[in-house]
């Protein structure tokens, strides 16, 4: 399977990443995941307005995103996210997966759609696949 | 009650917990019954709503819930913590969500609510005498009892 490692010139710098979900455990398997690949720093946004504030702070190399969410759900955050910043790149990843769903999700602006439950082999196929061709970001404001 | 809606639940929680917990899964016997439901320690209530309505409760002993999340977050559990509540919260939407996937792509439309977890001992719920289709479904870490109740709006 194709390297996380592939990063452009810089493989030094750590990726980032911000995982939006509701469910402590959802967020918790996640980061798991995340952890066991090397140099991915992962942070972390509990809905979707705690996760527009995130993304415009950190502005992280990649969003993982639930759809179900209390309040401001995932499809509108990603919409809002990638209304701010064309160039986000978001992962959905939901147990809601039909295909309006999916189209909905992807018409918003995101750029991959996982089903749940997620494997360490999914997230690193949709991590690649959204990264591929990937331009430089400004760095995150602190 | 959509007994084809019901099957697919059965279904998707069935296929989800062979895939998550491991292959020693069986349904039992699937039985109607009048309400109310009788639940146990940890009951999870997911809100069904669209071109049908109802719930579905997953309720199942204190033990179990304690092992199923020690088997999803891969250490024992110390009690029940906001984590181990989430696990089995996000177990049982993992369950449905697939199933409410399929449900829309057959062309219905159906939505779901963020799962509730609620403890404590004995527990009943009142739902409004609609009839609840009950599916015991054995794990390795216990059972764990589905109760379904879902009605065409007209």
């Amino acid at each position: 399977m194709e390297s996380l490692t592939e990063r452009g010139s810089d493989s030094q710098t750590p990726m980032t990443c911000l995982i939006v979900d509701d469910s402590a455990f959802a967020r918790f398997h996640l980061k798991r995941l995340i952890d066991s690949f090397e140099n991915v720093l992962a942070s972390e946004a509990a809905n979707g307005n705690e996760a527009i504030t995130e993304y415009r702070r950190l502005k992280p190399d990649f969003v993982l995103m639930d759809i179900i969410m209390p309040g401001l759900e995932g499809v509108e955050t990603v919409r809002r996210i990638c209304e701010s910043d064309p160039t986000a790149r978001v992962i959905m990843i939901s147990s809601i997966s039909h295909r309006e769903k999916v189209e909905e999700a992807l018409a918003a602006g995101a750029k991959y759609f996982i089903p749940k439950p997620v494997t360490t082999d999914d997230l690193r196929r949709a991590i690649d696949e959204v990264l591929r061709n990937r331009r430089e970001k400004p760095e995150a404001q602190q | 009650m959509r007994l084809d809606f019901v099957r697919m639940f059965v279904d998707s929680t069935t296929e989800l917990f062979q895939t998550v917990l491991g292959p020693t899964v069986g349904v039992k016997s699937i039985s109607v019954r009048p309400s109310p439901v009788a639940g146990r320690d940890v009951l999870t209530i997911i809100s069904l709503t669209g071109d049908s309505q109802g719930r579905v409760i997953f309720d199942m002993d204190l033990f179990t819930a304690m092992q199923l999340a020690g088997c999803l977050l891969g250490e024992p559990s110390p009690g029940m913590t906001p984590l181990v509540r989430s696990s089995i919260a996000e177990l049982a939407s993992m369950a449905i969500g697939q199933a409410i996937s399929k449900i829309n792509d057959s062309g219905s439309k159906l939505r779901m609510s963020p799962p509730i977890v609620i403890t404590g001992a004995n527990l009943v719920s009142y739902d409004q005498c609609f009839e609840t289709l009950v599916a015991p479904i054995s794990t390795a870490y216990g059972e764990v009892r589905m109760n379904i109740t879902i009605q065409d709006l007209n």
